[in-house]
């Protein structure tokens, strides 16, 4: 197939044929047809990478040469690569019989954005941006080695967004990486439109609470978890990345803790996670305590209780899941609202609707001491996502309780524990405590 | 067929799970508010000859608030009956609401009580019911279990009966004050060899508060003997509970107060055929903290000595009281059983003569700091 029988073929894949440009260069002895899509190319680029040059250089040969030392200069296998080409925003040129495409991707989302979900005290406030290739330039100018290598993939069938699997070729753990190529090759989705998404594209189960993968906005993070053999995936358009494989302990890891001196570091771990623990079991514990065996706790507390509890018409199962319902409702609201007004929400939802629910005895003084505590200790999970999973877990153990007392809760949490264990997150055993590895050079992700 | 095995297994776990509503659980639900937590037993002798037992629970009043409600409130609930776990149930017929004992820190036995020998009875009761705590605090009401439950001193906030603190080292630490719990009066009362010993708790003249300092031992089967301060602190002291002990030495002209802050008591029972030795070492460091006289800080030797012969005396004296009478609150008998092979054992019958001819040897070593005085 001639380099004009490609042209003409592409241009009649297109249907509305007013963004695409074809046009003949023509002037003394040199030709050339450029192909390209207004809205996706850079037009200055073009006008003084191509146009320029024409007129300027003597002879055809002169200009093959000079398009083919170009940076962005690309050759075209074929048609199908060439539309696809076109739609990436190159240039697609018909010299002396042969097509090439010249790489003039005009991108304006290429601007690095400041963390927004992963804020820290120390370190870098700037994240990866909703361009593919600024973060693939960042994640390469913080992590020089030879071995970092970069996969592209097209997902998607409607959308094709590129995909970006970037790892360390040396430090990577192999069995994780084969499984996850095997995956990448099996999605079979329409479109894809977040690096989010994959978190479940590459779970074989359906039913699944605890995350496999690990999401990320911060550069360093993701240049601290190639170097502990992490495969990082990036897809275009998409400001956040996932790592895999992910252990629990990951998710309670912040970039700070390595900022930090080591006592300091500790400390905060050790505070993240009574967080933990106490968010989970705190409700699960009022309920067992106070509609089972009121004995455990010192004679003071459980009289108080007690007595908060005189005029509340609800169960106490009922009083813990009614204040945690209207604390998720406050959570998800603050979420989708405009920040100028989810300010006024938390107000209006914490302090007045917490106040009145006392005032009206419809749950205990306790019970909002308990169900703040709950949700300021959420807050301290460093990873959103273990975030939302560690809500739900927190309603099966209140199930539990309210059925079996502080025996169920017990259970409840053995029962967890064993499924983490029983988890893996590609290859990786997801309750890993400790870096068995880390003496070892191959040492796997451990942030 | 996968997907048949599959909606198999379904079905089974829908089953399994609807089964699980049916079981009620480890203990049922209710609220808390639907339960009264009583703060202390009493248990007296009643007049009626029919029903022996007299049964006063005092129960707590929960308050929302502590601010608003700082003066403390109790209901109380009495009843006379042949049983205790009866009388109970009766009681528990009088109120709307779950009676829980989990929080009952105190069991006040009544003076008459005492003396009626029904201990094992009582303690039976006490340790079948699964919601009075082993840790609870055990002691004897004077003039009777009643009166001392029904008290509310002068000073004491809601919530938290003062009489609580007294025990166990959580407010006062007297070295007056036994403490008895009620897992370890229920094992010295069956162990042979050491007899249980209860705190008395009394009410002072105008009646504004607890005087707990005696103390009273209850032998099987003799009748209960009664240690007043003075003896109860020696007690205290061979027990190794005493924390900081007054101690006066009033001899050679000399009458001076010691602090003793450090006691440490050792014994060892021997026997040699029927004859036993009782070999007490007891380590005092302290200092002196009063006296009549100027002291010298030179002469400390000299009220060591004191010191050492004025122990010795009254902890002789104080243990063949023990031995005349034939009570063991120190646990010797225990300790020389311990220390022997189960064929060499003496019988309970032997173990008291041979308490009663018993030698006794006190060796007492005291390390006064100082005189107490800058000078």
């Amino acid at each position: 197939m001639t380099s004009q029988e490609t042209l003409s073929w592409v241009i009649s894949q297109f249907n509305d044929t007013s963004e695409v440009i074809q046009k003949h260069l023509n002037y003394g002895n040199k030709q050339a047809t450029l192909l390209f899509i207004k809205t996706l190319i850079d037009q200055e680029l073009y006008q003084k990478y191509i146009i320029n040059p024409f007129f300027e250089l003597p002879s055809q040969e002169q200009y093959h040469l000079y398009l083919t030392m170009l940076p962005q200069f690309q050759e075209v296998p074929s048609k199908e690569k060439a539309l696809q080409f076109l739609l990436e925003g190159n240039v697609l040129v018909a010299i002396q019989e042969k097509l090439y495409s010249i790489d003039f991707k005009l991108s304006k989302n290429s601007d690095v954005n400041s963390t927004s979900v992963e804020t820290t005290i120390h370190g870098s406030e700037l994240a990866l941006s909703d361009n593919l290739m600024t973060n693939i330039n960042i994640i390469r100018s913080s992590y020089h080695q030879p071995s970092l290598t970069i996969e592209y993939y097209l997902k998607g069938e409607v959308n094709r967004p590129k995909v970006a699997l970037v790892y360390d070729q040396k430090k990577v753990r192999k069995k994780a990486l084969q499984m996850i190529k095997e995956k990448l090759d099996r999605i079979d989705k329409q479109v894809i439109t977040e690096a989010y998404e994959f978190n479940n594209f590459l779970n074989d189960k359906r039913f699944s609470l605890f995350p496999q993968m690990i999401l990320t906005e911060r550069p360093d993070r993701v240049v601290y978890n190639l170097a502990g053999g992490k495969v990082v995936l990036l897809v275009d358009g998409s400001p956040q990345c996932m790592m895999a494989p992910a252990v629990f302990f990951d998710f309670l890891t912040t970039m700070e803790d390595d900022y930090h001196t080591l006592l300091i570091s500790y400390y905060l771990k050790l505070l993240r996670y009574l967080g933990i623990f106490l968010c989970i079991l705190l409700p699960g514990i009022y309920i067992g305590a106070a509609s089972f065996s009121p004995e455990v706790f010192r004679t003071e507390l459980m009289l108080t209780i007690a007595g908060s509890r005189m005029g509340v018409p609800f169960t106490s199962f009922v009083e813990v899941l009614f204040m945690l319902f209207f604390m998720e409702l406050l959570l998800e609201a603050s979420i989708r609202l405009p920040k100028a007004i989810s300010a006024t929400a938390a107000t209006v939802g914490g302090l007045i609707l917490g106040t009145a629910v006392t005032e009206a005895a419809l749950a205990s003084n306790i019970m909002v001491i308990i169900i703040s505590a709950v949700a300021i200790s959420t807050f301290v999970i460093p990873v959103n996502e273990m975030a939302f999973a560690i809500r739900i877990v927190r309603f099966l153990l209140i199930l539990t309780t309210s059925i079996f007392g502080l025996a169920g809760l017990t259970l409840g949490l053995l029962c967890i524990i064993m499924y983490l264990v029983n988890l893996s997150s590609f290859g990786e055993p997801f309750l890993r405590l400790y870096n068995y590895r880390k003496g070892d050079k191959n040492s796997e992700g451990q942030a | 067929m996968p997907t048949k095995q599959k909606g198999k297994t379904r079905f089974f776990v829908l089953i399994a799970l609807s089964f699980l509503l049916f079981l009620s659980g480890c203990g049922e639900f209710k609220d808390i508010d639907k339960m009264v937590f009583v703060s202390m037993i009493g248990i007296d002798k009643s007049d009626n000859p029919k029903k022996p037992y007299k049964i006063i629970l005092k129960l707590y009043v929960p308050t929302s608030s502590f601010r608003q409600n700082p003066t403390p409130q109790y209901s109380y609930l009495i009843k006379d009956g042949e049983t205790l776990a009866e009388t109970i149930a009766i009681l528990e017929a009088h109120l709307d609401k779950e009676l829980d004992f989990g929080h009952s820190k105190l069991i006040v036995l009544g003076e008459k009580m005492m003396e009626d020998e029904k201990n094992k009875e009582i303690l039976d009761f006490l340790i079948r019911r699964p919601d009075i705590q082993m840790i609870s605090y055990v002691a004897m009401g004077r003039p009777n279990a009643e009166e001392i439950v029904k008290f509310v001193p002068n000073g004491e906030t809601s919530l938290q009966p003062t009489l609580f603190n007294y025990f166990g080292n959580t407010g006062a630490e007297s070295s007056f004050i036994i403490t008895t719990h009620l897992f370890d009066f229920r094992r010295t009362m069956n162990e042979y060899g050491i007899d249980p010993i209860l705190p008395i708790v009394e009410i002072n003249e105008p009646g504004s508060h607890f005087i707990i300092d005696k103390s009273i031992i209850l032998a099987k089967d003799r009748i209960p003997y009664e240690l007043d301060a003075e003896k109860t602190l020696f007690v205290k002291i061979l027990a190794d509970s005493a924390k900081s002990v007054f101690f006066t030495v009033e001899r050679e002209g000399e009458h001076f107060v010691t602090r003793l802050d450090n006691i440490k008591p050792k014994y060892r029972v021997e026997r040699d055929g029927n004859q036993v030795t009782i070999r007490i070492k007891i380590k005092l460091t302290g200092i002196i903290t009063e006296s009549r006289n100027t002291l010298d800080n030179r002469k400390l030797p000299e009220y060591n000595r004191m010191l050492e012969q004025e122990m010795k005396e009254k902890l002789n004296a104080l243990i063949d009281e023990m031995k005349m009478k034939g009570y063991d609150p120190f646990g010797f008998g225990l300790r020389l059983q311990s220390h022997t092979l189960p064929k060499d054992r003496m019988t309970d019958q032997e173990w008291r003569t041979a308490f009663k001819n018993a030698k006794v040897e006190v060796v007492v070593k005291s390390n006064l700091k100082s005189t107490g005085s800058i000078q």
